[in-house]
């Protein structure tokens, strides 16, 4: 979440940058005919616009005054058919420009998704999930709402200024010539207003979202606020954030009532010339429609301008939300398959790590000159403690990371001469907290084999001992498990996801098994389903449980990144190394909590005695 | 101190919910007047200023002479009214001065309302969010209990904000359609009564398609939204699995899966524009018909000298302000029928009682030593369902009572009944020979230190952890002190910013061990009289159990402690064990008494004997 805020901190310095604005505009490229549409269409409207003052000048000046009532009909007649040409084009570019935005955002999000799809692991490690995502969400926003309604705003804006300026001109130039000195003083003012204004705004979004943690926190530690008789202190401080929040948004509210006030003065001061020099000329130059007309348009002038500035300063906003998202696009996967990899068409027989160096990062090393022959349908324990390799091993041999140096071998062959599909597709994974997706339990398990049937799903879920459990729900194997799973218990989410690795039906296995403890019940279940599924396979197991360790043909004790012991269960305890200290300590937790648990389900059968 | 104090909420709580908004402006409520106030005036200067335009064309400008009628403009104090005809060009400047003033006039005046209507409304959120915050934290356990924190935190944020729009935007901005209403209407009524009604005509017809519109609007607007939900959460979910994405070589139907949210996505936009974009062109045709037929009779009556072309000037720049805004009204109104909802919601919470904590009355005893008797103790959450029953036992001060029983044997409800988390039912409970009743929850909550099962921390560095529970200043040797004692300082100095380390989110994530230490410097610190430790250990990893028990150990010294655990060796050197089953306690008194009688002590203590048996068993298998 920090590299969120840092990074939402970027805009404020971006400069503009003309290449990126030019790469915006290659996002309509293939819609030039629908940005075409929306823009003939709101450059009539705002020619039509423009023309009415004209028209109610005629109205004026050659209908009523010169007492001509078929004239002033022709007139309205020509209004009527204006006002409906108008709507028929506000129509036309509401429709266009709004769809297009939406197609603008659609094909973003869908790039970027897919371009993720091809990254490699590493840019995940690095990147938080909240920073992608605002990436594909508001980040795309903001440029498909420059490209379409920014790029209207100004083509309405500039066209109406100048009809506008055009039409003036036609009834007097010298009132124009003025009008066209006060425009640039116009719009200097309302971008300083604008610019003023946003900074105000971000400043009180981003207390806002401090203010929805404070709540968050208040509300979910209420226990040990309370506890603490903290609440004094507490409101002292969030009096602190809504006091910033009050300033912020107040001066933003202030701010924005007066810019319009201020425009219109100035606009009000054009008017005042055009009435005083315009006066005197009646009978002259101008005309009494004329004036009107004048001031109609000097006093509408506001609103292009207004415009303008608005899309001035929000364009800086997304021209730095584009850079964002053009650096995701433009990040290349780290992992490629080379050049003439061919697809083995298996990858059962051994797996050899040869001299494998790696690091996440240069100067702390994980793997040194790590060796690890693996014959086939053989079951690896790996055991050892947190961050000291075990992960790391795994995570290569999937090759979510390449060796830094050495090679790995699958049957002989070094493995970055096949293509990243090969292996993926043929090793099964089970990972330590289950990640479920949201839908029911017979789409998480066919994500595994997407064309499996129905029965296929059962018969794995038979394997897996998750069977009996799906058919208690409500709707079976149509159950929707809920976000992330939510809606299932850890050991059932568990077991969905041994359906799952079962129905692929890998060549190689990972198992990361979990260590949160589940029912007696469950936990036989996932055992055996472990079991079914390790059947026949070459299967790498980070190990917690004694009884999987146990059943492997070969324990391997990683620390710092080398082998430190490797051998058999017996061999092992017979050496009385680490492993041994490994396996005491965890039989004695292991029993406790088993005899514990009975003890419980003893007491609770017990009736209470009388007191 | 802060704007709470010094207005109770609970005033505000009304059935009629527009009365509770209005109570809720209190103190304030003279700046939003002020602000429509001022709101009227500006729209007064505006009607005015076409007024004027009409009067120079026709008085000032027109080849015709006509007679004259400005009583209407005398009080604008425009000078020399009465003598324009004698002296035209003189006077221009005037009325050009005059467009200017009135300009200002407006322009003041609209800033003014802007001004003082969001100072109303960021105050009233301001002290709203302050009262909500400081409420939350004052409401009950059992409210707590029965609450969703998403709702909850949903309430507090969207709802007071909707709350805040509606004076700032839909009270404002009816009241200007209003306003603007009327003032062009009674200047229209001025210069001709006909064309007043002929203004006019299409308004209720413009009112019925607005609110039909914007009320499907409204809808399709929130069908949007929860696509847009959709699409994040598949996005999210994308990312956060992105092992499993990549283990099943599943990019493919990933990205197959994300088209179809983010191509209904699409599609529920595309509608939504439709709506608008068939909205607002029909809104246009309305008002442009309007305009027509006001333009056609207005020009009419121009020309048949029932009024002056200044007239009919000023009469097209009137109508405008009255048709345009109209077309806003369905989505005003709209929202604000939402803004009246969350007056509703957040209503509802400020109505809840909060727990009184100091009773207005002073602690019976200057100090707890830790003397405590249970005697006959009842408590049920919900009435008629005990949850324990006939407590009974007394512990000397210093000493420790452990707690021993199954999940729900009512363990936990025992101890939150001593800092008066809930109230018991029936039977009395005593600490230092004083009922606990007649101890303000304030002072109990300063006395008891608690240590709960799963440690938490707030998203705040380390050291404002550890000082969380006390309300002086502390020194860094003390902070040093207790994180030593809690055996975490050395944790702490490895961090590159030491006891400024952010916790949680923006910061390190520390495990559960770590936390639980920090928790215990935490209380340490707040050096209570009495102490609860609600299964302490068991999110420890066992490297640091050892390390936690001696922490442990130093923290109870001294204090009269309530340990609740499950595993035996934690317990057996407890003054006093009591086993408790289904509300009740089963079995009481120390190790040795407990081991001598034939009940689930016990059989606990003896399960795990039987582990070192096994071991040496399973290890003489390997030979």
């Amino acid at each position: 979440m920090s590299d969120d805020i840092r990074f939402e901190e970027e805009e404020f310095t971006t400069q503009f940058n003309g290449g990126t604005l030019l790469r915006i505009l290659q996002l309509v490229r293939p819609y030039w005919h629908w940005v075409l549409g929306f823009l003939v269409s709101i450059g009539l409207v705002s020619i039509i616009e423009a023309y009415f003052n004209i028209l109610s000048m005629r109205m004026i000046d050659e209908g009523i005054l010169a007492n001509n009532r078929n004239r002033l009909e022709q007139l309205l007649v020509e209004y009527g058919f204006l006002q409906f040409l108008l709507v028929v084009f506000v129509f036309i570019f509401i429709y266009l420009c709004g769809v297009l935005g939406q197609r603008v955002m659609y094909d973003m999000r869908k790039k970027m998704f897919n371009h993720m799809q091809s990254l490699s692991f590493s840019y995940f490690d690095r990147t938080p999930v909240g920073w992608l995502m605002s990436r594909v969400t508001s980040d795309s926003e903001r440029i498909a709402d420059l490209v379409t309604w920014g790029m209207l705003d100004i083509t309405w804006a500039v066209l109406n200024i100048c009809t506008a300026l055009f039409f003036m001109a036609t009834i007097n130039w010298q009132l124009t010539l003025i009008v066209m000195l006060m425009l640039p003083v116009l719009l200097y003012v309302a971008i300083w207003f604008k610019q003023k204004i946003l900074v105000e705004f971000r400043e009180s979004r981003k207390i806002n979202s401090q203010i929805t943690g404070a709540f968050n926190e208040n509300i979910t530690g209420v226990r040990v606020v309370k506890a603490l008789r903290r609440e004094e202190k507490n409101l002292e401080e969030f009096d602190g954030l809504t006091r910033g929040m009050y300033r912020s948004s107040f001066r933003a509210a202030w701010l924005s009532a007066l810019f319009l006030p201020v425009v219109q003065i100035i606009s009000a001061a054009g008017v005042m010339i055009v009435v005083w020099y315009g006066g005197l000329q009646v009978g002259h130059s101008i005309t009494i429609g004329g004036i009107q007309a004048f001031v109609s348009y000097i006093t509408f002038m506001m609103w292009p301008v207004q415009d303008l500035a608005r899309v001035y300063a929000h364009m800086q906003q997304a021209v730095a939300s584009a850079e964002r998202v053009f650096s995701l696009m433009d990040t290349k996967p780290e992992i490629t398959d080379r050049k003439g990899a061919k697809d083995p068409g298996t990858i059962r027989g051994t797996i050899e790590f040869e001299n494998v160096d790696f690091y996440y990062e240069k100067n702390k090393p994980v793997l040194q000159n790590f060796n690890l022959k693996v014959n086939p349908g053989e079951t690896i324990a790996l055991v050892g403690p947190t961050g000291h390799g075990k992960s790391t091993i795994v995570n290569l041999i999937c090759r979510f990371y390449e060796p830094r140096s050495g090679i790995i071998k699958i049957n002989g062959q070094d493995y970055t001469t096949m293509p990243m599909h090969a292996i993926h597709s043929r090793i099964g994974m089970v990972l330590q907290t289950p990640h479920l997706f949201s839908g029911t339990i017979k789409e998480n398990i066919r994500y595994g084999r997407l064309d499996a049937t129905d029965e296929d799903v059962i018969q794995a879920a038979k394997l897996a001992g998750a069977h009996d459990f799906i058919m208690e729900l409500e709707n079976n194997y149509d159950e929707q498990v809920g976000e992330g799973g939510v809606l299932l218990s850890v050991g059932q989410k568990q077991l969905i996801s041994l359906a799952r690795a079962i129905l692929s039906d890998p060549e190689v296995l990972i198992m990361d098994e979990a260590t949160s403890s589940v029912d007696t019940l469950t936990e036989a279940l996932i055992q055996q389903g472990m079991d079914n599924l390790m059947q026949g396979r070459t299967s790498f197991v980070i190990a917690h449980r004694l009884s999987t360790i146990k059943k492997a043909d070969r324990i391997v004790v990683i620390e710092n990144g080398q082998i430190t012991e490797m051998g058999t269960h017996q061999e092992l305890l017979r050496h009385k190394g680490h492993y041994y200290q490994l396996y005491t300590q965890q039989f004695r937790q292991e029993l406790s909590e088993k005899l514990e648990r009975e003890l419980k389900d003893d007491t609770s059968n017990t009736q209470p005695m009388s007191a | 101190m802060t704007l709470t104090t010094t207005f109770d909420m609970k005033q505000t709580v009304s059935d009629n919910r527009l009365l509770g908004l209005y109570r809720m402006m209190t103190g304030f409520r003279l700046y939003y007047i002020g602000a429509i106030a001022s709101l009227t005036i500006a729209t007064l200067a505006r009607t005015l200023s076409l007024l004027l335009i009409g009067w120079l064309v026709d008085d000032l400008l027109s080849p015709v002479p006509q007679l004259p009628d400005f009583t209407a403009l005398t009080h604008l104090n425009l000078p020399h009214v009465e003598v324009i005809h004698s002296a035209v060009p003189e006077l221009l400047p005037w009325v050009a001065l005059g467009f200017l003033v009135l300009a200002v006039f407006q322009g003041a005046f609209s800033y003014l309302s802007g001004r003082w209507a969001s100072h109303t409304a960021e105050s009233v959120a301001w002290r709203l969010k302050n009262y909500l915050f400081d409420h939350i934290q004052r409401l009950t356990f059992t409210y707590h209990d029965r609450m969703q924190t998403g709702e909850l935190l949903q309430r507090v944020t969207s709802d007071v904000d909707a709350i805040r729009r509606f004076y700032v935007e839909q009270g404002v901005g009816i009241g200007r359609i209003l306003i603007m209403f009327s003032i062009n209407m009674a200047a229209i009524v001025y210069l001709n009564a006909t064309l007043a009604l002929l203004s006019v005509l299409v308004i209720p017809v413009l009112i019925v398609v607005s609110l039909y519109f914007f009320h499907r609007i409204g809808n399709k607007y929130e069908e949007f939204q929860e696509q847009d939900a959709r699409l994040s959460t598949a996005l999210q979910e994308n990312l956060s699995g992105v092992r499993v994405v990549k283990a099943f070589a599943r990019q493919q139907y990933e990205a197959d899966k994300f088209e179809q949210v983010n191509w209904q996505k699409f599609l529920r936009g595309k509608e939504l524009l439709v709506l608008n974009a068939v909205y607002w062109p029909i809104t246009d045709l309305l008002t442009g018909a309007q305009m027509v037929l006001s333009f056609l009779f207005a020009g009419f009556m121009a020309l048949d000298g029932q009024i002056t072309v200044g007239d009919f000037i000023a009469y097209a720049g009137m109508v405008t302000a009255i048709i345009n805004p109209m077309r806003q009204l369905g989505r005003l109104i709209v929202d604000a029928a939402r803004g009246l909802g969350s007056y509703a919601r957040v209503s509802d919470i400020i109505q809840q009682i909060q727990e009184p904590l100091d009773e207005q009355k002073p602690a019976p005893v200057e100090h707890i030593r830790g003397d405590i008797v249970f005697k006959d103790v009842n408590f049920a959450y919900v009435e008629n369902e005990l949850v324990l029953k006939n407590i009974t036992f007394d512990v000397k001060a210093g000493q420790v009572v452990a707690l021993l029983g199954a999940t729900g044997s009512g363990k936990t409800s025992l101890v939150n009944l001593l800092p008066r988390f809930y109230e018991y039912t029936s039977g009395s409970i005593t600490i230092d020979g004083v009922e606990l009743r007649d101890f303000p929850k304030s002072f109990l909550r300063k006395n008891i230190g608690i240590v709960e099962q799963e440690p938490f921390l707030f998203s705040r560095t380390i050291r404002e952890n550890i000082t969380y529970g006390v309300t002086r200043d502390v020194t860094d040797e003390e902070v040093y002190e207790v994180a030593r004692a809690a055996a975490v300082h050395d944790v702490i100095m490895q961090f590159p910013e030491g006891y400024q380390t952010l916790v949680g989110e923006r910061g390190v994530t520390l495990s559960g061990g770590q936390k639980q230490r920090i928790v215990l410097a935490r209380t340490l610190l707040k050096n209570p009289s009495i102490l609860i430790l609600d299964d302490a250990t068991s999110s420890v990893d066992t490297e640091t159990e050892a390390a936690i028990r001696e922490a442990l150990r130093r923290l109870m010294k001294n204090r009269t402690s309530f340990v609740i655990a499950h595993r035996v060796t934690t317990l057996m050197h407890a003054d006093l064990i009591l086993v408790m089953d289904h509300g009740r306690i089963v079995q009481m008194g120390t190790h040795q008494q407990l081991l001598a009688q034939d009940g689930i002590y016990r059989r606990t203590f003896e399960m795990q004997s039987r582990i070192d048996e096994e071991l040496e068993k399973e290890l003489s298998h390997v030979g």
